[in-house]
């Protein structure tokens, strides 16, 4: 599904180039589920962003979806994410002046699919937010926009799933609501999901650990026992 | 897995776009983020449509009272009558068509005698204006549909007692007897023409008598006028050029500018002023959309790189935000055409007495002004902004700090000031103007942006100094360099706009009364004798009269500038206009001689006329500088000057090459006098007195002989004393100019109102885009408050750091406004209304204290709601 090889990211800075990624080579399976875990500035979000077609490599190769990134300008990228591509953030990125039904049935309208309201209900029912549908993002609390984030995400149907410090915003039992029903969903619609977070027990309900310092892959733990069971391991 | 060569197609088609482009514009719409850019361009479209509306109306109005001028739309003049081509022409494009002819000749009754100004006129005559009669002299009359009919004639009040008869009798015109029919108490062309026109009372009859006086004869002084109407100024236009090129040049059909200067020259100012004054509504209306339209696209960063995040390509953004705005465009222009027609309406009611014009209704043409200004203004201000929104970075939703890099920041104001230089190129039409303008206003920003920036930077340190109102203010200003060095040149250009329309406006009307005063003489006296001027000073001092100053007048024929023939610069055009001033206000001793400005002579005869001018000329001598004339180059004569001496009008030196310095030989009555060049004089032609293009120092030719011109202010009711005047003095010939005066100050009230409202409007303008300015920067002082608030900072520390901060901005904008205003009039006033710039020193004082009192009330009311709501709402409010 995911794979990279030779990843590297440098950026300019005023003291010259700072690199951020070197040499990430990684291998993800459909229906896998990886957690990339890292101290603050080990390249998490840099890693993820790039993976997932929001930002180009400085050199090296990804492939998503059977397609090859780095070949790729952002006007086809973006159409990947359209039909493949579902993500979920630690600030949820939702779109404030929409409501929550609107904001699930967004990225529906934008890949041309019909029945953008009925799926957006019916996923929004899925992640309890049946009676919150037409309030706005300001409206709702935390876990809430959360909530409206995955079903959001996964609104498209799409192939893989993002997912950037998912709980950071929330609190230990409304994080814990959170993940669950992200897990569940990855399940139920059979999604490959890659998660960054710092939340070690969050990390642990993937089937695979990478540890990222300074750039580089340290580790790759594969977890027996974690929560989410690939589909097709 | 999906076949990796296979081409990815878009899947969101334009029913997808129009879905998403209308849900966000809704959302936004409600949410309050669309609501300032769309009312700036409502403010756009109604400013724009309004003054179109009314300037359109009003010019028609203008135009059409200007035409009873001439008692017509067009007038061809010649002194012989017009081919017949000319009016079966007129005829045949649907044209209403009259003809006059003017002659002086003596009426006799059987109790008197006197020189009247006949004119005899066709049936249809006047078609535009109304003559008014009345049955006995010097009382109210009532308007008459056209002219005497055969066998009648018309006579003005005072050659009533003069020939000592009374409506119902009669008067010999030549060898015919015609019956007194009416009093003419006013006559809409009475103004035109020349000594033909105006030497004496008129005495109006039908046309076809005209044969029967036997009066008009081969040779005879006489001046033939067609007359044209039509509703359409195109066709009269066409019209006119037909005339042109169908007799290569030889006839002219004029309008009312060409017919006085003094009438075109107020219609071209409050036209000017009308055109600036719509320009900088229009533009004041682009800069609030600029910043509208900038605050708008920074709000959505965030939903863009969300946008792109979830598979929007740059393209699809792009369309997305093109169609809001042309939705929101669409809207803002019915909204705007609407309100821009109730805007004119109202001020027009409101307004209406004051106007005393019949305004025509108005065309389409102010509506598609309007429209397209929204578009331009869309176009050049708006959607830059936004179209650059499609560069944002999707990785944005990862790092906040991230924006696009691809479009700099530059672009937008490339795009506002290329749509700003196109829009004035729109208005004006005028490549010269708007070259002059653009580097006018690309000078004076370059200099505004500096000071201001110069005036934002002070000496802080760090931190916000947040314990004490005015070093939190301060360091606000500082921190805010950027922002605020934007904010003060929007206000500052306000600013400048405002207080450049309210000067101009105030030295226009103020110019426009020093033109025609109150007591501008309105009856020139010509012909007398030396002995006769102690005689009517006497007459008038009888009769508690003022009587004005005698001038010399002299035939004179410039022979050799510097021992040299002149040789005369520049097109026979400038000439002709410099003829046609001496012609209104030079009054040549045998001035019927010469045709009225505009006659239809041929070429050559025009050619005659130029070089006649060059030969002969009146001139006069006098100890003072005549009043409305100002010296431009070397000095006038002292109390006791020697003879000698000459001063040149400074347009007829530079036609001739004259310098200071050089002789002057003249020929006068068969004699040569040589004299030295002492100054030039710039002269106000348009006052409506005497005015000389050559003027010797006394001595020089005195000796000569001359006759005297003077003039005097006679009111209505003084009138008859010009019977006793002339029976005593009959070899004098008196010009009547009052109704002339009394129509061009009527024009000139009524441009005054125009200019007033115009200046009303821009206000009203200027003032919504100060609101839409300091809107534009609520969100960071919202945000930035709102958490010193949640820190604990106090309202009245908060209130007090507000009101010092937009105080601080309010005076360098107000100060920097007031020297961008200055040096804007004097670029307007020398350059486009050819008018003399004083610096104004009240304003200097007053702009400051206006920027300031004005920025601290709007900046203080729109932002004091962060001290009344909570500092959470506010910050979930602001993204």
């Amino acid at each position: 599904m995911i794979r990279t090889a030779g990843l590297t990211k440098r950026v300019p800075t005023s003291e010259g180039e700072l690199t951020i990624l070197e040499d990430v080579g990684l291998h993800i399976e459909t229906g896998e589920s990886v957690a990339i875990v890292g101290a603050s500035g080990s390249g998490k979000s840099t890693l993820l962003g790039l993976m997932a077609g929001l930002d180009t490599a400085t050199s090296g190769e990804i492939w998503l979806d059977g397609r090859k990134l780095s070949d790729m300008d952002e006007e086809q990228r973006a159409l990947l994410r359209a039909r493949a591509v579902g993500f979920v953030f630690q600030t949820f990125q939702l779109l404030p002046s929409l409501t929550a039904l609107e904001n699930v049935m967004l990225p529906i309208e934008l890949k041309g699919d019909p029945g953008a309201g009925a799926k957006a209900r019916k996923l929004l029912d899925r992640v309890g937010l049946s009676e919150r549908w037409h309030h706005y993002p300001n409206q709702l609390s935390g876990g809430e926009q959360q909530r409206v984030a995955i079903a959001r995400a996964f609104a498209t149907r799409a192939g893989v799933l993002f997912a950037d410090e998912p709980t950071g915003n929330l609190d230990t039992a409304t994080g814990d609501k959170v993940i669950d029903i992200l897990f569940e969903l990855n399940r139920e619609f059979d999604t490959t999901l890659v998660l960054v977070t710092h939340d070690a027990r969050l990390a642990r309900k993937c089937g695979r650990i990478v540890k990222l310092v300074a750039g580089r892959v340290a580790s790759e733990e594969a977890l027996a026992d974690s929560g989410a069971e690939p589909a097709h391991a | 897995m999906p076949d990796a060569a296979q081409p990815f197609s878009n899947p969101l088609g334009l029913r997808g776009l129009l879905i998403v482009a209308w849900r966000l514009m809704w959302r936004d719409w409600r949410g309050g983020e669309l609501r300032l850019l769309f009312f700036a361009l409502v403010l756009a479209v109604t400013s724009v449509t309004g003054i179109a509306l009314f300037t359109d109306r009003l010019e028609r109005a203008l135009m059409l009272e200007s035409a009873n001028m001439l008692a017509a739309d067009r007038v061809l003049h010649t002194r012989e009558p017009a081919p017949t081509e000319i009016n079966a022409e007129a005829v045949n494009r649907g044209f209403r068509t009259a003809s006059t002819l003017s002659f002086t000749s003596m009426a006799f009754s059987d109790n008197g005698n006197m020189l009247v100004a006949a004119k005899a006129v066709s049936d249809a005559y006047p078609l535009r204006g109304e003559v008014i009669t009345t049955r006995r002299p010097f009382t109210r009359g009532a308007p008459v549909a056209s002219g005497p009919p055969p066998g009648e004639v018309w006579l003005e009040s005072r050659a009533l007692p003069a020939l000592g008869i009374e409506v119902g009798d009669q008067v010999f015109v030549g060898e015919t007897e015609l019956t007194v029919g009416a009093v003419i108490i006013a006559e809409p062309d009475r103004g035109q023409g020349g000594i033909v026109d105006n030497a004496g009372p008129r005495l109006m009859l039908h046309m076809d008598d005209v044969a029967a006086t036997n009066v008009v004869q081969l040779g005879s002084r006489v001046s033939y006028r067609s007359l044209f109407a039509h509703d359409d100024f195109d066709r009269l236009d066409e019209f006119e050029r037909w005339v042109r090129d169908t007799f290569d040049g030889n006839y002219y059909v004029r309008d009312v500018r060409e017919e006085s200067e003094e009438v075109a020259e107020a219609l071209d100012r409050a036209e000017g002023y009308l055109l600036l004054g719509s320009l900088f509504a229009v533009l004041l209306a682009g800069l609030a959309i600029a910043l509208s339209a900038r605050r708008y696209s920074e709000r959505h960063y965030d939903y863009v790189a969300i946008l792109k995040t979830l598979g929007c390509t740059s393209g699809r953004i792009s369309a997305i935000y093109l169609l809001i705005q042309l939705k929101l465009a669409t809207v803002a222009v019915a909204l705007g055409s609407a309100l821009g027609y109730l805007v004119h309406e109202g001020i027009l009611r409101a307004l209406q007495a004051s106007l005393q014009v019949d305004l025509p209704p108005p065309g389409a043409q102010p509506y598609a002004v309007g429209a397209m200004t929204a578009f331009i203004c869309l176009l050049s201000f708006a959607l830059p902004p936004l179209l650059a929104l499609r560069e944002t970075p999707p990785l944005r939703v990862l790092r906040k700090d991230l924006t696009q890099t691809r479009f700099s920041d530059r672009i937008p104001y490339a795009f506002g000031i290329g749509g700003g230089i196109f829009l004035i190129w729109w208005y004006s039409r005028d490549l010269v103007l708007t070259s002059l303008l653009v580097a006018g206003v690309a000078g004076a920003g370059l200099l505004l942006s500096l000071i201001s920036l110069v005036f934002l930077t002070s000496s802080g340190s760090a931190g916000m100094k947040a314990g004490n109102a005015w070093k939190l203010a301060m360091t606000a200003v500082r921190r805010r360099r950027r922002q605020n060095v934007l904010q003060v040149m929007v206000f500052s250009v306000t600013i400048m706009s405002l207080l450049i329309l309210g000067l101009l406006r105030t030295d226009l009307i103020a110019d426009w009364q020093a033109q025609l005063p109150e007591n501008t003489p309105n009856h020139f006296m010509m012909n007398i004798t030396g002995a006769q001027v102690e005689g009517i000073e006497t007459f008038f001092a009888d009769n508690a009269v003022d009587s004005n100053a005698f001038y010399p007048l002299i035939s004179a024929r410039v022979r050799t500038i510097n021992g040299s023939e002149p040789e005369p610069e520049g097109e026979p055009g400038e000439e002709e206009r410099g003829a046609s001033l001496v012609e209104n206000n030079q009054f040549d001793a045998a001035p019927a001689t010469d045709a009225a400005p505009g006659s239809g002579e041929s070429a050559e005869a025009e050619g005659r006329r130029v070089r006649g001018r060059l030969s002969r000329r009146q001139v006069t001598w006098a100890v003072d500088l005549p009043p409305d004339n100002r010296v431009t180059a070397g000095e006038w004569w002292p109390e006791n000057p020697r003879p000698g001496l000459v001063s040149v009008d400074e347009e007829y030196a530079d036609w001739l090459n004259i310098e200071i310095g050089d002789t002057m030989e003249f020929e006068i009555n068969q004699q040569f006098v040589s004299a030295e060049v002492a100054n030039f004089r710039s002269v106000r032609w348009d006052n409506m007195q005497p005015n000389f293009f050559i003027i010797f120092s006394p001595g020089t030719i005195d000796h000569l002989g001359a006759t005297f011109l003077s003039t005097v202010l006679l009111e209505t009711e003084q009138k008859l004393l010009l019977n006793d005047l002339i029976r005593q003095f009959p070899t004098i010939v008196v010009v009547e100019v009052d109704a002339l005066i009394e129509q061009i100050q009527n024009i000139i009230s009524q441009v005054t109102s125009a200019i007033e409202l115009i200046f009303a409007l821009v206000l009203v303008a200027g003032a919504l885009v100060l609101l839409a300015c300091v809107s534009a920067s609520l969100d960071e002082r919202f945000h930035e408050n709102a958490i010193l608030r949640t820190l604990g900072a106090g309202r009245r520390l908060i209130l007090t750091s507000l009101l010092i901060e937009f105080a601080f901005i309010g005076v360098v904008a107000g100060t920097i406004a007031t020297l961008g205003a200055e040096g804007g009039l004097f670029y307007l006033q020398e350059w486009v209304f050819e008018q003399e710039f004083n610096l104004h020193y009240w304003v200097w004082i007053a702009g400051p204290a206006l920027g300031t009192v004005l920025i601290a009330c709007l900046g203080v009311n729109s932002t004091r709601k962060v001290v009344n709501t909570s500092p959470l709402t506010v910050l979930r409010r602001v993204v």
